[in-house]
């Protein structure tokens, strides 16, 4: 049973994970994101056309087109992604709202191309895209020892890369000058101004990274839990990997822990029911953990968090 | 300091212009600056100083006129080009972050790098760190590379803010206003400093409106007035009489008439006030004075010591915790903002517009942000907007508050001088026994700033107590009747100003015994 | 006095202060036609059948029971909550508060008025005010509550307003299945005719006349809300609040009163609007399902550009959208979803018109 907790515990927390990153990516330039649920779903929404119209075509099975399907999910989160920073830096539009409305206009834009491209697919208006459940591997060897072997084993395809971005964004964000910069800009603007970078060309850029890990995170989402894209896609996750965030205190690293709580009481929970062997019915009561569990996390931690000390504030760019 | 004049001309300035919406900060003016001199520019606040460095700074664009280096004529896209040239500026309000170290604020930009694995272009912090000790010994500005800059004194953060001149190989330094949140002994070192950077070669611009630190220091003094070059002066040869009255360009009266009374009885009391910060540190340590009616009882020290926060926790924006505050004889400690606003207490506070208006909404509903939920300004909660005007037409008129509408003006869009004018009517209006001034002439030009020192003497005369904080020790000096120095968090002395000079102020200032 | 300011008020009309919502509806009617033109179909049918949908427009025939009339009065019944709703975003958001729970709070007024009044016997002059009652009060205590998180824990109104919303759907959805289904549509059971916030006509011709109680309510509250707060001292403390906390905590406004306060305020507007949803317009709980309402009631505040009365004129258009989007997917065959888009682009446009007239806010 532990196996399992771990093993579905992961599944929900690496996407989280990569979800937040994105999150941190943007809020640690200044940029408050409020907009990843619905930068998640219109990256999965991408991903998800690229595969109904690739699939019938491609052969080699999964290994070959998930490379397709990734890049377009990650690039329409980038798309979506950038939107929120057009508004937030061209336009100066309250980052709250601007965030909101990328969602709502999200949530909206993709039930509605979803309707149209089944139109004219399969001539019925659905609003589903059916993509099945990824494929799951097993690293060898490791796997084999208990208990801890469960960290690698059936993981989803996804996983590997997940992994992959998430130690690239650990040294870009600490590591590397632009990733000095950009922190700078979410703490003093004006400090990078003067040392002659540009602040609105680097948010941009960070707000293009959340993007792609947004995306990649949600085709994820899209491609385990659901097994289709549909209005369901829009689950709150991107809300979760906010509140996972601030509860990591803008750190990626405790980031990493949050998402971690937030996915083993999930899979906790339902291994629960199953144990206890309750109804359906409660199982429904039990999904509401997550949102339960974050709630209390961000009551006990939110008080003492030091976001960005330029986060969300109305900087002029072109002072000139 | 002499034969200045001959050498080659650094810095060349012609016809700049700079307009903002609503004001013409920098109207046709030309200046010359020659290698190796100490230059000034002397303006009141308002006549256009900083502007025109942050065009020669690369910050901003000049609408039109040119700007040449060396002979060359450039144009700046970002600072970085200026920095190329040579040019670097401390700005009045320092351009730091404050969670990173030393090095970090100093490299950020022109990061050294090293390549990780042979690839990736990492920061090489390391070398950086040594980089930064290796200038800090160099040029005598002791830093300690790894502290995070949010813990320094101001004066530390002022060197990290020249050492990141000095780290880009300015030598054309430009500071504005440098000496302003400076005790006076650390204002003599920031002078040894400016001398020991011009033996090294460079050229020093000074941005200032202090006149006896111009005269210490410069060679040459342009004098802005209203955005435009009134004249350059040779300061060996002109006394500050001739350039105060350049300055300014007309007779202010700054006469300003203390009658020596007797004080009455207490207003306020603080006694043994302790205030807690996070992290268990103290940022007022057992503080115990008194502001008697008809005195003036001013909070010197250097920026950060602990004064802010005592007039923050007598006001209740902080809660104190331990010690007791008294108001007419009645213990305030635990009651709300309201309440004291009540019981009595005038605030006018630091930050005029994040604090002490709601810049939003208009003159009108400013000047009754305390009492618009008393008669006649609301009858049974609901609001009698025609109160408001009246009231606010009064205050416009006698407190001469100018604005683009009236009563109905949107306050974002008043200048700060008015800003503050409002913000004085309305609380000397209220007509309470104590009122507290925090840096009550910030920002301001002289006229405005002589104007509401007539105000605090007119309160004092008619019996209330006022208490003032301020950074500017002349400030003190010119109104105070008792002067109290805070350094730490503690009273370090409190004394009738006559018997203070303003030598052992400076070293109480800092610490020193 | 009164000359000098009417004078002062003119100049305010002919400045950005229509012109923008004006440009926003334009540019949305400019995009919608592009899309109906892009999928072949003929834009301005497609554009009046939303009107003929909502009861604006004569439709080419009716059936027995309804006419263009009822189809009007059934506009106005969903019309009332996203009102209802768009006032309560309004209040938060004067007050500096994003209260995207409306959906959340509009379920758990709905609910709690459907198990407790919405099957009783009572007469309608006793359960009608008590709906409105419990409506008001469920939506105030979940939004107090969300505001207090605020004050007190610092905890993002957004994400927790979220929360609540999932967290309310899924208690809710369980007490349904369990307790409360009605197993052949799969939802609530209906509730009684006497508690439901409606007056019903017989005309002569026979058609049945149900008239929405919520709407003179909805539009009562909207000229309310706008007196409180210009003309109160309570709204003008939450105005304060909303255009900077610091200064209003300066002026003495005890900040923690006037926050829980607003959301309270918000959370009750959300709650009537549940109550005239759930048990006005429609009779049932679907379980699980987060009306979708609470989030177009975001794009009317905003294109009402906070102002209480303006979100009548905003809300009506955009209920059009919503309510016609049914007859308009009927006889165009375009799918229905096209009125959410619509409501998302009006959203994004009429958001980047409150942006850029932060410097001078004029509401209504």
């Amino acid at each position: 049973m532990v196996d399992k907790i771990i093993i579905d515990g992961l599944a929900f927390s690496l996407p989280l994970f990569a979800m937040a990153i994105g999150g941190i990516f943007s809020e640690k330039s200044g940029i408050t994101m409020l907009a990843l649920e619905g930068i998640q779903g219109f990256g999965a929404f991408c991903g998800a056309v690229a595969f109904a119209y690739l699939q019938p075509v491609i052969s080699g099975g999964t290994q070959v087109i998930i490379y397709p399907v990734l890049f377009a999910a990650m690039l329409g989160g980038m798309i979506f992604a950038l939107l929120h920073a057009y508004m937030s830096i061209r336009f100066r539009l309250n980052q709250v709202i601007s965030g909101v409305v990328v969602n709502i206009l999200a949530m909206s834009l993709t039930i509605f191309l979803t309707g149209l491209i089944n139109e004219s697919l399969t001539g019925e208006s659905s609003n589903k895209i059916w993509l099945g459940a990824a494929p799951r591997f097993s690293v060898p060897g490791i796997s084999k020892i208990p208990v801890i072997g469960a960290i690698f084993r059936d993981l989803y395809i996804f996983a590997p890369f997940i992994v992959f971005f998430a130690v690239i964004s650990v040294i870009l964000l600490y590591r590397t000058r632009f990733g000095l910069r950009l922190r700078a800009c979410g703490e003093n603007p004006e400090s990078v101004e003067a040392a002659g970078c540009s602040v609105k060309r680097i948010r941009y850029f960070a707000l293009a990274i959340c993007g792609l890990l947004t995306g990649l995170g949600g085709m994820n989402f899209a491609f385990t839990f659901s097994a289709n894209f549909s209005p369901t896609i829009y689950m709150g996750y991107g809300y979760l990997a906010i509140a996972a965030l601030i509860c990591g205190n803008w750190d990626i690293r405790r980031t990493f822990l949050t998402c971690l709580i937030f996915g083993f009481a999930r899979s906790g929970g339902y291994q629960l029911i199953l144990k206890l062997g309750m109804s359906s019915d409660v199982s429904d009561l039990l999904l509401m953990i997550p949102y339960v569990l974050t709630l209390l996390l961000l009551l006990f931690f939110s008080r003492h968090n030091h976001p960005p000390s330029a986060l969300g504030s109305d900087y002029e760019y072109d002072r000139r | 300091m002499e034969g200045t004049a001959d050498r080659p001309v650094v810095v060349e300035l012609t016809g700049i212009r700079k307009q903002f919406p609503g004001v013409l900060a920098n109207d046709d003016i030309s200046l010359q600056i020659h290698q190796g001199e100490i230059f000034a520019i002397l303006g009141e606040n308002g006549a256009g100083k900083t502007t025109l460095m942050n065009i020669l700074f690369g910050l901003y664009r000049p609408d039109e006129g040119k700007i040449r280096i060396r002979g060359q004529e450039v144009e700046f896209n970002s600072p970085r080009d200026a920095t190329t040239l040579g040019i670097g500026m401390v700005h009045q309000h320092f351009k730091l972050v404050e969670n990173y170290s030393v090095t970090q604020n100093i490299i950020l930009g022109l990061e050294p790098l090293k390549k990780w694995l042979g690839l990736f272009p990492l920061v090489n912090e390391k070398e950086a760190n040594k980089e930064v000790a290796r200038l800090s010994d160099h040029y005598g500005l002791s830093v300690d590379p790894r502290l995070m800059v949010g813990q320094a004194s101001v004066s530390v953060q002022q060197r990290v803010e020249i050492l990141k001149m000095l780290y880009r190989k300015a030598d054309i330094l430009i500071l504005d206003e440098p000496t302003a949140m400076l005790a006076p002994q650390e204002i003599e070192h920031l002078i040894g400093v400016i001398h020991e950077l011009r033996r090294h070669g460079n050229t020093v611009i000074l941005i200032t409106h202090k006149l006896d630190e111009i005269k210490r220091l410069a060679d040459r003094c342009a004098v802005l007035r209203r955005g435009r070059l009134i004249d350059v002066f040779d300061v060996g040869t002109t006394d500050t009489a001739k350039m105060a009255a350049t300055m300014v360009g007309q007779a202010v009266d700054l006469e300003i008439e203390k009658e020596d009374r007797p004080f009455g009885e207490p207003v306020l009391e603080v006694e043994d006030l302790t205030v807690m910060q996070e992290k268990n540190v103290a940022a007022v340590r057992d503080v115990s004075f008194t502001v008697r009616s008809g005195e003036v009882v001013a909070l010197a020290g250097v920026a950060g010591n602990g004064q802010v926060e005592i007039v923050q926790t007598i006001y209740g924006q902080m809660k104190a915790s331990s010690g007791r505050i008294l108001l007419n004889g009645r213990d305030i400690t635990g009651h709300t903002i309201r309440t004291r606003i009540r019981e009595g207490i005038s605030y006018v506070p630091e930050d005029r517009q994040k604090t002490g208006l709601v810049v939003d909404m208009s003159l009108s509903e400013n000047l009754a942000l305390k009492t618009y939920g008393q008669l006649p300004f609301s009858k049974r909660k609901v609001l009698n907007r025609a109160a408001f005007r009246r009231h606010a037409e009064k205050l416009i008129e006698s407190y001469d508050i100018r604005s683009g509408s009236g009563e109905a003006t949107i306050v974002h869009s008043m200048s700060g001088g008015n800003q503050q004018k409002a913000i004085v009517a309305r609380e000397i209006d209220l007509g309470n026994r104590l009122i507290m001034f925090v840096q009550p002439t910030r920002g301001l030009d002289i006229a405005a700033r002589a104007h509401i020192h007539r105000q605090i003497v007119e309160e004092r005369a008619k019996g209330h107590a006022i208490l003032l904080v301020s950074l500017e020790l002349e400030e003190i000096m010119e109104l105070a009747d008792t002067i109290g120095v805070l350094y730490n968090g503690v009273l370090r002395k409190i004394a009738p100003a006559e018997e203070l000079t303003v030598e052992e102020v400076g070293k109480l200032m800092l610490g020193v015994a | 006095m009164k000359q000098e300011m009417k004078a002062k008020r003119l100049p305010r009309l002919r400045s950005s202060r229509l012109l923008i919502p004006l440009v926003s509806v334009v540019s949305t009617f400019a995009v919608l036609i592009l899309v109906f033109v892009v999928i072949g179909r003929n834009p301005l049918m497609a554009i009046y059948s939303f009107f003929q949908g909502s009861g604006l427009g004569l439709k080419p025939s009716y059936s027995k029971s309804s006419s263009m009339l009822t189809d009007f009065l059934s506009y106005l019944g969903i019309l009332s909550p996203m009102l209802l709703g768009s006032l309560g975003v309004v209040v938060g958001l004067r007050g500096g508060l994003f209260n995207i729970g409306v959906s959340g709070q509009m379920l758990t007024a709905g609910f709690l008025a459907t198990i407790l009044v919405g099957y009783s016997k009572l007469p309608p002059p006793v359960s009608i005010p008590l709906v409105l009652l419990i409506g008001l009060a469920a939506g105030a205590i979940l939004g107090a509550v969300i505001g207090w998180l605020k004050y007190r824990f610092n905890v993002h109104e957004v994400v927790s307003s979220i929360m609540f919303n999932y967290i309310v759907s899924f208690l809710t959805g369980y007490f349904i299945k369990t307790k409360y289904v009605d197993p052949i549509i799969r939802s609530s059971k209906q509730v009684a005719a006497n508690a439901k916030l409606q007056v019903i006509f017989q005309t002569s011709s026979g058609l049945k006349l149900v008239v929405p109680i919520g709407i003179f309510i909805a539009i009562g509250m909207a000229f309310l809300i706008r007196f409180y707060l210009e003309r109160m001292a309570g709204g003008f403390e939450i105005r304060m609040v909303g255009f900077n906390r610091e200064g209003a905590a300066y002026a003495g406004v005890p900040i923690r009163n006037v926050m829980i306060r607003t959301m309270l305020i918000s959370g009750a507007l959300a709650g009537l609007a549940g109550v005239t949803y759930y048990l006005g317009y429609y009779s049932t709980i679907v379980p699980k399902d987060l009306p979708s309402l609470g989030y177009d009631a975001i794009a009317v505040a905003l294109l009402g550009n906070l102002g209480p009365v303006s979100c009548i004129l905003s809300s009506a258009l955009i209920t059009i959208f919503q309510k016609g989007a049914v007859y308009m997917s009927a006889s165009t065959g375009v799918v229905r979803e096209i009125a959410s888009l619509v409501t998302g682009i009006l959203l994004l446009f009429s958001s980047l018109g409150v942006s850029m007239r932060d410097r001078s806010r004029h509401y209504d």
